[in-house]
């Protein structure tokens, strides 16, 4: 098991060179000059000269990259470009308010998401379930933003009862989390139904029923449990992706997270804020991907670990 | 792994708990659109940015709501005919947030700092001409330059030559920016993310000022959402407000609507080297083509004014040039007598926000009724900064029509004018993007520049107005407002001209 | 997104039994009549549209529903119903070309990973594992950025998108199908490895790459408003959808139609992609009856 951790670790070194490298030349081959747009539009061939060398951009390119490898090897992601906070701060202050809003939209969607499923799969060609389904069928088809700001406009600015936007107490929570969740929450629902009635198909279920297992206890202790596995794969992709996907839910809501960040950071050309972004995103997705594989132990002790 | 739990439900309960606390006190929350760059007056370029510092920092001078000079830590000045020599006095009394007292040797160090190049602040081409800052005693600077600069009070007038406290700068080198302290009416406290909060500064010069508790500065880049934070009471003021949302928020009793000209001109910039706009015949056109007051009516919904100079109203020199009126057939001839009588094919280039794509739409329909077929080329802000500056010759440009804007930084006509209609301000150096070049306006505005003899400067700068006005450089469309809104029960509150909050130093909030 | 739902498809299951087990979904066949209906229309829009897609009326800014505009009008006094018959063209093209390219490329290197094995399916699928690990808009705005404004351009950087998720689906059934006794047998008589591929693997991926195929097409869509939404889609004037949500954003609460209206467009166009992919994964898939 610890052998497996340690392989698996390692084994994301690569990964992450290559994303390196990758978000490396990116940032550096998009065109936009990060001194001109720091120093602004009036400034003088001077102050944009201050800037670029300041940054180190003067440097040639082989030569900039090696030092950043060597600065993020040592955990020294440098200093924003616009604001000159250390990138480590930086992110730092942006990861909670991001994390707190995935782990919220999660929470009700995969909650949500899973009832809808084993409702409609219980329930299965009935209209409960095809109800059930367009339901949730309807949530991946709205366009986020879109959806963002009539919720806004309807329970912020007609009726009041909740915030427009920004962090702080639970109430600023509710309608972005709801928002960012009404996606998952969908794909969660159709996907726990396929799998809820995939394992009902299986022979150890039947053989559960022939025995005379009543109902509800075949539901809860032999399809639930097993159809549980594809679903929290499912869910920890969802996570990632939440993670690194609320863009336009931050802007819209004004949150001040890491969506947000790399957005303006792009268009500041901020380059070493980009770079330990996206490094910290492909960081995140492989350690989430490695904690799905664990919790298929946990969940059904007899899936062994290579 | 328990630690990360550990600080979730940290983050969870403190949340619940600042749920409470909010409202207290009189906090002025200013909503606005994006995120502040630095608080170091000498490293900031960003409007945003500036008014915040604004609010902590003072200088030797500033420019009031109506762009008008005005003392601020100086009395007074001289200076000598040549503009070569500046002798400020100082007020006497005045303590940085720090503790640090204000005097001659504060502002020969905080202009040193600033205009120093190896300290690689933003803001050292103002310090350019300073050959060398001497604090003649504790209360009287004398400033001399290497060259006459007639515009030197308004430039330090400017937010890069605000006073920042020299002890800060010892302390805290470079991160000075996240740690302001100057003798401005509020204090810093804190800036994280998008939150910047600041409060009274109790030593505050003026007796019995400010009268606001704290301000804090929320950014909240997405209009709608901005708006309805002023709607719901969650903040006192917020700018910018899109011009179609201005008739939404004038009915509403709580809230008042803040609707002056400013000093940013919006004009197309015409590549004069390219063809066809190397014919002024054809610049001339398309001015007649354009129907300026239809493109306030949809582009500003009515809340901006035509342009009638290269520079707007309320900078210093301005004066009045007329107006090319809409006629399509005027234009039509103009171009069949340049030899296009079919019009032709080119392609109109901008930002990629909202507004900019509008206006670059408006002024496509409206070439089109005279024959000319305009591409809009909408670019993301990075890649548009290097199709402008990223040119080493002009043959090389590859923007041929440029809808753009400009805004004088420093209030003054040189700055109005001079990056982008002098020879010498072509790309990469400057913002002559229309690569227009003519002796007569060169010499205009270097006659304005080397005296401070304001008959001698206004005559030069009428020469320079007149002569673009005749040369059509540029499609002249509009002057923008200041587009701003807040609550009723905040006082004292304004935009600037040069589009930055204001607040006077007796604002009120009840 | 749930690509993990699509088993190996059955091999045994002819179209007839397919066709006949699709036709049962009526909620899925209303979705295809509903997506015919809107296809239709968006190729006819320069016979049926009231008025053209760009053209302004000073006069009449901003106007709200009636019956000379029967969703009323833009900033520019443009029609907007008009405009949306015209958008379809724009967003269906968007969506479908897009997947078709991402699809192509994603089936090539699916196909070739899965069948080649060693090597170059590790290569491949960790190309495809990063692709996925980088932020999809991000992507998008590099592409753009790099590429310039254009519907070709949005249309490039969402196949991009899409590649890596084929690429993962059209792997997992090769591997499968390598199994199967047919192909075993195939290449016991020595089929070459490239007919081998085209004609006994790649006919059995079909089924669920079409099925997954019209899923995308919707997340394509939005995606294309998405990036409108941050100023990188379509160049004005074009009445892409999500260009025109984008531009109704600054009006919400003036003239709500225009954010209105395009909205349920997409919403609409999506949805009915969306229950049109799974009935169609449904009826594929005889286990979930």
């Amino acid at each position: 098991m610890f052998d497996y951790l340690i392989r698996r670790l390692v084994g994301t070194i690569p990964v992450l060179l290559a994303v390196s490298v990758i978000v490396f030349l990116f940032v550096h081959l998009l065109p936009g000059d990060p001194a001109r747009l720091v120093a602004g539009p009036d400034a003088s061939l001077q102050d944009i000269a201050a800037v670029r060398a300041e940054m180190g951009l003067d440097q040639p390119l082989p030569a900039q990259y090696l030092h950043y490898l060597g600065q993020t090897v040592q955990l020294h992601w440098g200093r924003s470009i616009k604001t000159h906070q250390t990138v480590a701060e930086l992110i730092g202050e942006r990861f909670m308010p991001t994390l707190l809003l995935t782990v919220f939209a999660m929470l009700w969607s995969v909650i949500a998401g899973v009832a809808i499923g084993v409702l409609s799969g219980v329930k299965r060609g009935r209209w409960v379930d095809r109800s059930a389904i367009v339901l949730a069928i309807s949530g991946v088809s709205f366009p986020g933003f879109w959806l963002g700001l009539l919720l806004i406009d309807l329970f912020s600015v007609r009726l009041g009862w909740l915030p427009t936007g920004g962090y702080g107490s639970w109430q600023h929570f509710v309608l972005p989390a709801f928002t960012l969740g009404v996606g998952v929450a969908a794909v969660m629902a159709r996907f726990t139904r396929s799998a809820f009635v995939e394992v009902t198909a299986e022979d150890y279920v039947r053989t559960a029923r022939a025995k005379g297992v009543p109902e509800r206890g075949v539901v809860w202790k032999h399809t639930l449990r097993n159809a549980l596995i594809p679903v929290i794969t499912l869910a920890g992709l969802q996570f990632g992706f939440l993670l690194g996907g609320a863009i336009v839910v931050e802007t819209v809501f004004a949150w001040p997270g890491l969506g947000r960040l790399l957005v303006d950071s792009v268009a500041y050309r901020d380059y070493p804020v980009i770079q330990a972004e996206i490094l910290l995103f492909s960081f995140e997705f492989v350690l989430i991907n490695l904690i799905v594989d664990l919790l298929y132990g946990l969940v059904n002790p007899e899936i062994r670990l290579r | 792994m328990p630690r990360l739990l550990t600080r979730l439900l940290l983050g969870a309960s403190l949340m619940f708990a600042a749920s409470g606390a909010a409202l207290a006190g009189k906090d002025l929350v200013v909503g606005v659109p994006d995120n502040l760059t630095g608080l170091d007056p000498a490293d900031l370029n960003d409007n945003l940015s500036q008014s915040a510092a604004r609010l902590m920092f003072e200088g030797l001078y500033m420019l009031d709501e109506n762009m008008k000079l005005q003392p601020q830590l100086a009395g007074s000045f001289e200076a000598n005919e040549e503009a070569t020599q500046f002798i400020f006095h100082l007020r006497k009394g005045v303590t940085f947030h720090d503790g640090t007292p204000f005097n001659a040797v504060a502002v020969k160090a905080s202009f040193d700092r600033a205009g120093n190049p190896a300290n690689h602040l933003k803001r050292q081409s103002l310090f350019v001409m300073i050959d060398h800052t001497d604090a003649v005693d504790d209360y009287t600077v004398k400033v001399v330059l290497k060259y006459p600069f007639g515009a030197f009070v308004n430039d330090i007038a400017h937010i890069g030559a605000l006073i920042v406290s020299p002890k800060s700068v010892q302390d805290f080198g470079k991160e000075v920016t996240r740690h302001p302290s100057g003798t401005g009416p509020y204090e810093f406290v804190s800036w994280t993310a998008d939150t910047l909060k600041m409060k009274k500064n109790e030593h505050y010069w003026k007796p019995g000022l400010p009268k606001i508790d704290t301000i804090t500065y929320r950014s909240v880049p997405e209009n709608g959402a901005r708006i309805a934070m002023l709607q719901t009471g969650e903040a006192q003021f917020i700018y910018p407000v899109p011009p179609e949302m201005i008739k939404s928020l004038q009915n509403s009793p709580t809230i008042t609507v803040f609707d002056e000209p400013s000093i940013l001109v919006r004009y197309i910039a015409l590549n004069n080297l390219r063809k066809p706009f190397d014919d002024p015949r054809v610049r001339l056109a398309l001015n007649y083509a354009v129907d300026k007051q239809a493109f306030i009516k949809v582009v500003f919904s009515g809340h901006a004014d035509p342009m009638d100079s290269p520079m707007p109203q309320l900078l210093g020199f301005y004066q009045k040039q007329g107006s090319y009126p809409y006629d399509p057939a005027k234009a039509k001839a103009l171009l069949a007598e340049a030899g296009y009588p079919n019009g032709f094919e080119t392609t109109l280039t901008g930002a990629s926000n909202t507004l900019a794509q509008r206006g670059m739409q408006f002024i496509q329909q409206q070439l089109a009724a005279v024959g000319v077929t305009a591409k809009v080329e909408p670019l993301e802000a990075g890649v548009l900064t290097d199709k402008m500056f990223n040119v080493q010759k002009p043959e090389d440009a590859s923007i041929v029509m440029l809808y753009g804007g400009w805004s004088s930084s420093t209030g003054d006509a040189d700055w109005g004018m001079r990056p982008m209609l002098y020879t010498k301000a072509f790309p990469p150096v400057l913002a002559n993007l229309a690569w227009y070049s003519n002796k007569m306006t060169d010499a205009a505005i270097e006659e304005g520049l080397s005296t401070t003899d304001p008959t001698k400067r206004a005559a030069a700068y009428a020469k320079a107005q007149a002569q673009v006005w005749k040369d059509v450089p540029w499609i002249f469309l509009s002057v923008d407002h200041d587009l701003a809104a807040y609550s009723k029960k905040l006082t004292g509150a304004s935009m600037r001209p040069d589009q930055q909050f204001h607040l006077t130093a007796d604002a009120t909030l009840n | 997104m749930s690509d993990v739902a699509l088993s190996a498809p059955s091999l045994r299951s002819p179209a007839g039994e397919f066709w006949r087990r699709f036709r049962r979904k009526r909620v899925a066949v209303a979705s295809g009549c509903v997506l015919l209906l809107l296809i239709l229309t968006a190729v006819a829009a320069p016979w049926i549209a009231p008025y053209g897609p760009a053209a302004p009326d000073y006069d009449n800014l901003l106007a709200g529903p009636s019956w000379q505009h029967l969703c009323g009008t833009d900033t520019f006094g443009r029609d907007i119903f008009s405009r949306i018959l015209w958008g379809g063209r724009i967003s269906l093209t968007v969506g479908f070309v897009s997947v078709a390219l991402g699809g192509l490329v994603g089936v090539a290197l699916g196909l070739a990973a899965g069948f080649s094995g060693g090597v170059l399916d590790s290569l491949i699928m960790r190309v495809m594992d990063v692709l996925l690990a980088f932020p999809g808009i991000l992507l998008a705005i590099g592409v753009v950025a790099l590429l310039g404004p254009g519907i070709a351009n949005v249309i490039y950087a969402i196949a991009v998108f899409s590649v890596p998720v084929f690429a993962r689906l059209v792997r997992g059934s090769t591997l499968a199908l390598k199994q199967t006794l047919y192909v075993q047998a195939a290449r016991s008589i020595g089929v070459r490895a490239p007919l081998l591929m085209l004609h006994h693997i790649l006919p059995g991926t079909l089924p669920s790459v079409i099925v997954y195929s019209s899923l995308r097409v919707g997340t394509s869509i939005l995606t294309a408003a998405a990036l409108s939404f941050i100023g990188l889609g379509a160049p004005p004037p074009s009445p892409e959808w999500g260009a025109m949500l984008a531009d109704g954003r600054s009006y919400l609460g003036v003239a709500d139609q225009i954010m209105l209206f395009p909205g349920l467009a997409i919403f609409v166009t999506v949805l009915a992609f969306n229950l049109l992919g799974d009935g169609l994964r449904d009826a594929l898939d005889q286990r979930l009856r």
